[in-house]
């Protein structure tokens, strides 16, 4: 590629994501102070409904969207919906779990999810595990959307931007205003992105369609896939490896994986309402999936000899789509890369901080605050950049372990909304054994049976901790009273018995 | 306190959660397992159709919930 437009596009892009990040702290109240907790780890309980759809969708559309999800189209078919629907159930999850969650942080000053799960089950040890915890599955998301960052630059500049440099100056521009504005700077930047990345998605997918089939109807690429390659069109997929069980299981347990940057973007809203107003129309922002899918389509008959499936919708754009479309799927993609690696990073910032070095260090609510902000700079140069340039070939099982993980608390959240009888060593027991099962059923012997780790962890976590739960003493009733005046407002239904 | 849970206490509560069980229903197995045929619906896959079919019933199921929400008057 010989044209410098796309690499001028892509960090035109940049330039814009930066001023509006460091402009985002214009939005604070005059006596607002950055250094505070309450401010740069959730805004200030501000954004509304336009900003939090925006935050919440961007977040959860990463570069996977724009690489990953025509590579899966292009290797094994219709099996890529499983996403599609997945992030669907996530948005029924924020309408039910979020209003709550963020009655908690407002009414009892949480800030992360670790220390809703510390103050539920009174123990800080608790709160710290599944906060360390949750940040290894949180640092290798950031690392890959890193990874898929420095990449489009590589690509972009014609391979004059190594990937280590691409690494250090993505990193070193979200570092700019994320220190500067915190959650207010994710929350304008994903907004930005997340229209650039609507736009670009369609924008490409069209002139795509139209680049292979001269018209602008999907259907006229389906109907070629249909007659020379119709197993992508069904389950298991033209790979043969997307089971109806691996379908299933893969959609339930990344519904009930409740990630930490969801739960601060929750609490970052202005109203419990509002958040119920995003998630509502949450799933309609999910039409971004269908055209570059279709652009996956389309490089099955026109680059069938493609190496790596993830580059499929770069390399038709390079060779079939103007320079300014190559450009902008550049912008776009580092746009869906940067907006889900940004609230990771902050989330295992603030987490560490406030669940993790506070207790340890006795630290008080302001010095807290200033570490979370300057904690972010260690986090990116030390271990996320480090991590990204060498890109180690088990970075992606780090990831699933985190991911499969972050399944694994689902019983922390049981105590916290359903079950007021809950402990905090089933709680903890629960998730070891659950988590050890994951470990074992992604490294040993991989998703046996066709089923996903996480949920066999899930099938090992949950009878745990409802046996442990039932014979150690319970959470002080005091403080299960006060988390469930608001989980259950209209009170307790009793098994087998009469409302109570 | 060991056989206390939290459920729905009204009607339109329960008819909710009935919806928001159907519709994770309608996206697993069995019934991804019924719609799983390599037809073109509208120039699109069925499977195509199926999964957008259920990210807008989610949308519906939501909005019918605001309803019910905002005219009980409670979070």
């Amino acid at each position: 590629m010989n044209s410098v437009w796309p690499l001028l596009i892509t960090l035109t892009y940049v330039a814009i994501a930066m001023i509006i990040g460091l402009r985002a702290r214009n939005g604070c109240a005059k006596n607002a102070d950055m250094n505070s907790l309450e401010e740069w780890g959730v805004a200030g309980r501000s954004m509304g409904p336009v900003t939090l759809y925006l935050l919440i969708a961007a977040g959860s559309v990463s570069a996977y969207t724009f690489m990953g999800a025509p590579g899966w189209a292009y290797s094994k078919g219709v099996a890529v919906f499983y996403v599609a629907i997945y992030l669907a159930y996530l948005a029924l999850i924020a309408w039910y779990f979020g209003p709550k969650v963020w009655q908690f942080g407002e009414q009892f000053g949480h800030v992360t999810q670790a220390s809703a799960i510390a103050d539920r089950y009174q123990s800080p040890a608790l709160g710290a595990l599944a906060a360390l915890v949750m940040a290894i599955g949180s640092v290798a998301y950031a690392v890959l959307q890193t990874i898929g960052s420095a990449y489009i630059l590589f690509v972009m500049s014609g391979g004059m931007i190594p990937i280590w440099l691409g690494v250090l100056s993505v990193l070193a521009c979200i570092a700019v205003y994320l220190y500067a504005s915190g959650q207010r700077a994710i929350g304008r930047t994903n907004a930005f992105q997340g229209v650039l990345m609507l736009i670009v998605a369609w924008a490409v997918g069209l002139w795509a369609v139209h680049s292979a089939t001269g018209g602008l109807s999907f259907a006229g690429v389906f109907e070629r896939i249909q007659t020379e390659h119709g197993e992508f069109l069904t389950l298991p997929g033209a790979g043969g490896d997307m089971s109806f069980s691996f379908w299933t299981t893969s959609i339930i347990v990344s519904m009930f994986s409740f990630m930490p940057p969801v739960w601060t973007q929750w609490m970052s809203a202005s109203s419990a309402r509002t958040i119920r107003r995003s998630a509502t129309w949450l799933p309609t922002y999910y039409v971004v999936i269908l055209p570059m899918v279709v652009v996956g389509f389309i490089g099955i008959f026109s680059l069938p000899e493609l190496a790596r499936a993830d580059t499929v919708a770069l390399e038709y754009a390079m060779q079939h789509l103007p320079v300014v479309l190559v450009g902008l799927l550049g912008a776009g993609t580092l746009a869906a890369s940067m907006s889900s690696s940004e609230p990771f990073i902050h989330s295992v910032s603030l987490s560490l901080s406030k669940d993790v070095l506070q207790p340890v260090l006795k630290l008080s609510e302001g010095a807290t605050g200033k570490l979370a902000r300057l904690l972010i700079l260690p986090i990116m140069f030390l271990v996320v950049a480090p991590l990204a340039i060498a890109e180690p070939g088990s970075l992606v099982m780090i990831l699933l372990v985190g991911l499969g993980f972050a399944s694994q608390v689902l019983p922390a959240f049981i105590g916290m909304f359903f079950w007021p009888r809950a402990s905090r060593l089933g709680v903890m027991a629960g998730i070891v054994a659950g988590f050890l099962v994951t470990v074992a059923f992604t490294t040993l012997w991989a998703h046996p049976l066709g089923i996903h780790a996480g949920f066999w962890g899930l099938i090992i976590n949950l009878p745990v901790f409802v046996a442990v739960s039932l014979i150690t003493p319970a959470t002080n009733a005091e403080i299960v009273e006060r988390f469930f005046r608001i989980a259950a407002p209209r009170g307790f239904t009793r098994l087998g018995g009469a409302k109570k | 306190m060991k056989r206390l849970i939290v459920l729905p206490t009204s009607r339109a509560g329960w008819g909710l959660l009935v919806a928001f069980v159907a519709l994770v229903l309608a996206g697993t197995w069995p019934v991804i397992g019924w719609v799983n045929r390599a037809t073109l619906v509208m120039g699109l896959p069925l499977m195509v159709v199926w999964s957008y079919l259920i990210i807008f019933a989610c949308v519906a199921v939501m909005l019918v919930g605001n309803h019910i929400v905002e005219r009980d008057d409670h979070e």
